[in-house]
């Protein structure tokens, strides 16, 4: 499939396996061509190879009541299926209102999409105007009324990506660099950019320096880390691992159990990330720890405290650079 | 400053006699320019929406076309249609020149690419937000373009007005098709033309408030309906 760009007339070749039947989900940073993909897919760009129903990234809301614009380019029996659909997400007491917010019309153009009758259904951010705690029960909604159907959903949000896909595909710049089952993906990024594209936090460069069954030690700059991955002593290697698998003392622990890797340091930067922060350690390397708003206080992070951060040996993945 | 105190006063005096002769260049103007504006409002919203909304391979030809018909002089377009209708031309059998269906078929050729161009601007002034959702709609081409027409209906009432102000202030076709022929096809505009030209400046004068009044009129009740 031929990626182009109408702002600036740009064009890139990309090749997109997107399996029929699973629900798809196109992960990737903002600009990697997710939307430019989906109108590709929807046939607002050029002509499209699929019968879709097509939620686009900005929904519109016409002059008129929402129950009006639920209605629009449905049958009388999709239609109804519409208003249900409302109804299951929280917006079916608006029907004669005539102004609404951003979450309500973004749920309203949710519940007439997914009415179509279309074997494929397309959906842009489907989630990226709803509140916190309603994204998980409006997830839920859409892979109900999904179905059977393939589809193709883009998003930048991990959770939503969890929940509303069963594969995933990685997009950045325009180029496929990663396809395959959610979890999979998440668990063993190919690379450092899809790691970080993806939310994982912690990429260091190093050299294998012992290797013990499963594992390596790497040195990487200041300091030594354990993680999985077969591979000759002296090889050039990347580590990765999620921020939310670091687990942060205050001080230093008396014992860190299990955990191969522990790292003393002070900490250098709290930086809030969605609904958690993320904390960076200068412990000889930068090492990213994600906490809860709670714990965070609890532990009293700020910026020149003294910290360990313990990551366990297993959740670090060392992969050629 | 005399002549032009008695001028004005004549003018009014004739404005509040508002006789019989007056009474039919006014009938026939608002006939004649009211029929043009409604065909080409009929036609041209429409196709403005159409090429607001289509992908078509002939969008950007009817799209300079219409720019062009935007501003194209109307004595151009009563030269066209003189051509057409003369009595050796390809329409002269129909016997339609001097007469007012000719003036109105002219007017109308005026009126619209105004509509269109205007209609166009104000449905792709909706933003590509809109335009996005009305393609992921999956309406048919009609029903599209109603609902773009509808959710960009302030514009849409604008290319009315521009097209109404256009037709009834032009003077080129009309008097080229209709010959300004006095009691038969004299409007407002080829009268204020003929008194000026026979130095009736206070006829003139009074014409000319006629069709300012007119003009002003019809684009109150616009200015109402927009505001709606």
């Amino acid at each position: 499939m031929k990626l182009k760009y109408p702002e600036d007339g740009s064009q890139l070749d990309c090749v997109v396996d997107i399996p029929e039947g699973t629900r798809t989900v196109v992960f990737g940073p903002n600009g990697a061509g997710k939307s430019t993909l989906l109108r590709l897919l929807a046939g607002t760009l050029g002509d499209s190879p699929l019968d879709a129903a097509y939620l686009p990234q900005s929904t519109y809301h016409f002059r008129g009541t929402a129950g009006w614009n639920l209605g629009l380019g449905l049958s009388a029996e999709q239609a109804a299926r519409a208003r249900q659909l409302a109804d299951r997400l929280g917006v079916g007491h608006l029907l004669e209102a005539r102004a609404v917010s951003g979450g309500e019309r973004q749920r309203l153009a949710l519940a007439r999409t997914l009415a179509r009758p279309e074997p494929w259904v397309l959906l842009d951010e489907p989630l990226a105007a709803l509140d916190a705690q309603d994204r998980m029960k409006v997830a839920r909604v859409i892979v109900d009324a999904i179905g059977d159907r393939s589809a193709v959903i883009v998003t930048h949000d991990q959770d939503a990506a969890a929940v509303l896909g069963n594969h995933m595909v990685v997009l950045i710049d325009g180029h496929v660099r990663q396809a395959g089952a959610v979890h999979d993906v998440f668990a063993q990024p190919a690379d450092a950019e899809v790691a970080a594209a993806v939310g994982l936090g912690n990429v260091l460069d190093g050299t294998v320096r012992v290797t013990e069954g499963p594992l390596c030690s790497v040195q990487a700059d200041g300091a030594t880390i354990w993680g999985v991955g077969d591979h000759e002593l002296g090889e050039n290697v990347r580590v990765m691992f999620g921020a939310e698998t670091v687990t942060l003392y205050a001080g230093t622990p008396p014992s860190v159990g299990s955990a191969r890797n522990s790292f003393i340091g002070i900490v250098t930067e709290v930086r809030p990330i969605g609904r958690f922060y993320e904390v960076v350690l200068d412990a000889g390397i930068p090492i990213v720890a994600m906490l809860t708003p709670g714990s965070l206080e609890a532990l009293g992070m700020e910026e020149g405290v003294p910290a360990t951060a313990v990551v366990k040996a297993t959740a670090v993945r060392v992969v050629p650079s | 400053m005399e002549f032009l105190a008695g001028l004005l006063s004549d003018a009014v005096r004739e404005l509040f006699g508002f006789g019989d002769e007056l009474r039919r260049i006014l009938f026939l103007t608002l006939a004649v320019a009211g029929t043009a504006t409604v065909i080409g409002v009929l036609v041209g919203v429409p196709l403005g929406a159409w090429l607001a909304l289509t992908r078509h391979r002939l969008r950007s030809l009817v799209d300079v076309l219409v720019n062009a018909g935007m501003g194209i002089p109307p004595v151009l377009v009563g030269l066209l249609i003189l051509i057409l209708l003369w009595n050796d031309g390809p329409l002269g059998s129909l016997e339609l020149l001097f007469t007012p269906t000719a003036m109105i078929g002219a007017q109308a050729l005026l009126a619209i690419p105004i509509a269109a161009g205007i209609t166009a601007g104000a449905i792709r002034g909706l933003g590509p937000a809109a335009t996005e959702q009305l393609f992921a709609l999956r309406l048919s081409g009609g029903r599209a373009g109603f609902v773009a027409g509808r959710e960009a209906l302030p514009g849409v009432i604008a290319a009315v007005a521009a097209a109404f102000g256009r037709v009834v202030s032009e003077v080129g076709a009309v008097l080229i098709v209709g010959g300004n022929i006095e009691g038969e096809t004299q409007v407002l505009t080829t009268a204020i033309v003929q008194q000026a030209r026979q130095a009736h400046f206070d006829s003139a004068l009074a014409l000319g408030m006629v069709l300012l009044i007119i003009v002003v009129l019809v684009n109150i009740v616009l200015g109402r309906l927009r505001s709606m």
